[in-house]
């Protein structure tokens, strides 16, 4: 397959995913907010969620007060933020254009729809008047969206670079949810404990293997270490494994490439790291390494995929993605 | 629906008499819509418009910021309908021009006995803005330069065919023919179905075979791609449409690399050899070694390639030049000197800046003509004389005396109208016709074509960037 295509479902992949899990992160914190009636208590809320939900830049002014004035609005629609759940779904969207003949008419339809929905007046109205219908919506659409992808299109070498994406992201989100728990010096309070969890989607299955016993102990090991959550890190790094060694037809327990082996490496340490192990190395410090292995993950995946074996990449030229744009705009002007 | 359409002396479509009954051929559309109230028939076009938004069946129009709007193609769900005899008429006129439009373009870049026979002055092949010297001598794969062509035919007041202009670099539209036809079989599936009206589905098949037909390899499945400009292109969904019709890769010029003169495309897996790219890239920006250097949406090398005979690229390089409006006044012309026939479809006449006599009646006469720059379409560049103001008239005389090469001039022919909705009722709009040629193992051209309609009042101009709308069109 082209490896154009290879990158734009790998991040097709990502954005469906990282939409989802924005949404369910802003919702929990919202609930969370709510009951915290001093507003010092109701910043750390925040505080945590925009760790995990905000990549890159610093703020600029502007984007400090919108911010402020409202999070959830901010992390969810602000046009101020280029990285809001909307922008998500439309970068989501601009990789499936450029695709559309790997997906389905129904995948196509629904990530089409929601795109439509969050850049319209309407999905504004919806968060004054019901937040909580708004983040549903965009939760039920990203299972949905990965329900279709798993029953309406061919299990391929694309579908597995998409899988790719989501399990890559998914981790990413786990991992940073997780350490919103070591922000502070004090040992984090049982509310600050589930609203992880259920951030995570995992309070039933938490509590079906823990009852009531909520503790950051057993948080970590389930988060980090559960064989059969689909969100917990250890599951989402055999599907990383799974879906790399698909793609290239090597034998589970072997790899073929650098992205193969230190996906294969990673899984290994989550599968044999004992929870005790783990936290004297410090939680903090274990999702960091998490972290830097899904970086380098990622980027042993773009080079062994998408850029060009290094004697022809020189040949490529680098200019600026904007100039790009414009030419495409200007070849055979709406004739 | 249509009791109060008027048809002010236009030659219309459907009623050959104000009050009258419709053509033949139009009884059924006009039983059939003429039995909707107008609350109903708005709520059929609302579901369609909202089916094409979901769908994604829409172009990108950029304002002066460069902020992309994307749009649907509005769309009449009033057919236009060409009966049997017409359109045989159509399809041997299309056919005999693509076939002398190819002649033109190998005798131009090999012998240029046309121009020795002084059947066109060798200004006007040679000054053209699209013609390329470096196809000069080349032997095309197959002797075929234009594989495929849209020309634009309008109908005089008399509702004779005229063809106003050809475009054989990369016309556009052909996805919108089958979206609309979706369209109007799920608006109306029994009077579609009543009617008989031929089918345009196979037209990605059609057009795949006359990518194949053209293989530097003819061992095993050709590999045919279709090169985009890329996503931010306004004809983007049209590309996607077409290649996963055909079933192609739909690449962009990053996806490609020419090493040794050949072509590959990269994929997960290394590099897989190209035998034909539908490029829907202009000349100008497809090779940056050989045209323009600052394009960043070519493949550098791919020319070496292409006059190598290593992978084929349709339509050829250099095929402006016989869509040229200056050239389109002589197509009638190489009718005659190559195929020693008459004009099955005639064209607009048309006056050429450039010859003395011509520039000074255009000058004489801007208010009643249209003028044309010869080398820009999507209705740019254009002055609509009867509408215009005493400044741009000023203007264009100056930019004709400036370069006379680069304008014609033709009176302004009132397009036949044709029943469409409109904000207070149905009432008449100009519309024009472009059928789809293949020239391929045969010349194939699927009956039907986009019927570009002008939406606002008044207005001659059909294109989408200028308040164009379009319909289906059913060739019985």
């Amino acid at each position: 397959m082209l490896s154009r295509v290879a990158d734009s479902l790998y991040w097709l992949g990502r954005y469906v995913e990282r939409a989802e899990n924005l949404a369910r992160m802003v919702e929990v914190s919202r609930q969370e907010a709510l009951e915290s009636f001093n507003r010092r208590k109701q910043s750390d809320v925040w505080r945590a969620v925009i760790y995990a939900t905000l990549v890159g830049d610093e703020l600029k002014e502007e984007q400090e007060k919108a911010l402020e004035a409202d999070p959830a609005y901010y992390i969810a629609l602000s046009p101020l933020n280029p990285t809001s759940i909307a922008a998500c779904i439309a970068s989501a969207r601009e990789n499936a254009r450029a695709v559309r003949d790997q997906l389905s008419e129904e995948m196509w339809l629904e990530l089409n729809a929601i795109h439509l929905f969050l850049s319209s007046e309407k999905a504004h109205d919806r968060y004054r008047n019901n937040p909580e219908s708004l983040f549903r919506q965009i939760i039920r659409f990203s299972i949905i969206f990965q329900g279709l992808s798993q029953s309406t299109i061919r299990h391929d070498e694309g579908w597995q670079f998409s899988r790719l994406g989501r399990y890559v992201e998914r981790a990413d989100k786990t991992s940073r949810m997780l350490d919103t728990l070591t922000f502070s010096e004090d040992a984090p309070s049982s509310a600050e404990l589930l609203a992880v969890l259920r951030s995570c989607s995992a309070f039933t299955a938490y509590r079906a293997q823990y009852r009531n016993d909520v503790s950051l102990r057993n948080v970590a090991a389930f988060l980090f270490f559960s064989p059969d959550f689909p969100r917990s890190i250890r599951f989402s790094f055999s599907r990383i494994d799974t879906a790399l060694l698909k793609i290239s037809g090597t034998r589970p327990g072997d790899f073929s490439n650098e992205a193969e082996r230190l996906a294969g490496r990673a899984l290994a340490r989550v599968n044999f790291t004992p929870i005790d192990q783990l936290l004297e190395n410090g939680l903090h410090e274990e999702i960091d390494a998490v972290q830097e292995q899904l970086n380098e993950i990622g980027q042993s995946i773009f080079e062994q995929y998408v850029l060009l074996p290094s004697e022809i990449r020189r040949a490529i030229r680098t200019e600026g993605l904007q100039s790009g744009r414009l030419q495409q705009q200007q070849q055979q002007k709406t004739k | 629906m249509f009791q109060d359409y008027q048809t002010d002396g236009f030659f219309d479509e459907m009623f050959p008499k104000e009050g009258g009954p419709a053509f033949p051929h139009y009884r059924q559309v006009e039983e059939v819509i003429g039995g909707f109230t107008r609350e109903k028939f708005l709520e059929k076009r609302a579901q369609t418009e909202s089916a094409f938004l979901e769908q994604g069946v829409t172009f990108t129009v950029y304002g002066e910021n460069n902020q992309g709007t994307e749009r649907i193609f509005p769309f009449d769900l009033i057919p236009r309908v060409i009966p049997a005899d017409e359109w045989q008429v159509i399809e041997d006129g299309l056919t005999q021009r693509i076939i002398a439009l190819n002649l033109f373009l190998n005798d131009i870049y090999h012998d240029a006995k046309i121009i020795k026979d002084g059947v066109i002055p060798e200004d006007v092949v040679k000054t053209a803005a699209h013609y390329s010297p470096l196809m000069e001598g080349f032997e095309v794969p197959r002797d075929i330069y234009m594989h495929i062509c849209g020309s634009d035919l309008i109908r005089d007041d008399q509702g004779k065919y005229l063809v106003l202009e050809d475009n054989g670099r990369c016309p556009s539209g052909a996805s919108y023919v089958l979206e609309n036809r979706e369209a109007m079989k799920r608006a109306f599936p029994k009077l579609y179905q009543s009617l008989g009206v031929r089918p345009v589905a196979n037209y990605p098949s059609l057009l795949r075979k006359t990518l194949e037909h053209l293989s530097p390899r003819q061992t095993g499945v050709p590999v045919a791609v279709l090169l985009t400009p890329g996503i931010y292109n306004s004809a983007y969904f049209e590309h996607s449409f077409l290649a996963r019709a055909m079933g192609i890769e739909i690449v962009e010029g990053r996806d490609l690399i020419a090493s040794d003169g050949y072509v590959y495309m990269r994929t997960t897996s290394g590099l897989v050899q190209v035998d034909v790219i539908y490029r829907r890239i202009d000349d100008d920006f497809i090779d940056p070694l050989a045209f323009r250097k600052d394009s960043l949406l070519g493949v550098p090398g791919i020319m070496d390639a292409y006059l190598k005979g290593n992978v084929v690229l349709a339509n050829a390089v250099g095929t402006g030049v016989a869509d040229d409006k200056v050239t389109y006044a002589y197509v009638p012309d190489m009718i005659k000197y190559y195929l020693d026939q008459d004009p099955i479809l005639e064209n607009v006449p048309t006056y050429l800046a450039w010859r003395e006599k011509d520039r000074q009646h255009i000058l004489g006469n801007l208010k009643e003509l249209v003028v044309k720059s010869a080398n820009e379409s999507g209705g740019y560049g254009m002055l609509m004389g009867p509408t215009s103001s005493k400044k741009e008239r000023e203007e264009f005389a100056a930019k004709i005396k400036a370069n006379p090469r680069d304008f014609v001039a033709q009176p302004v022919v009132s397009l036949s109208r044709h029943p469409t909705v409109c904000g207070e009722g149905i009432e008449g709009r100009h519309v024009d016709l472009r059928p789809y040629v293949l020239y391929g193992e045969d010349i194939e051209i699927i009956p039907g074509g986009l019927t570009r309609v002008a939406l606002n009042k008044g207005s001659l101009v059909v294109n989408s960037s200028q308040g164009g709308g379009s319909k289906d069109t059913w060739v019985l």
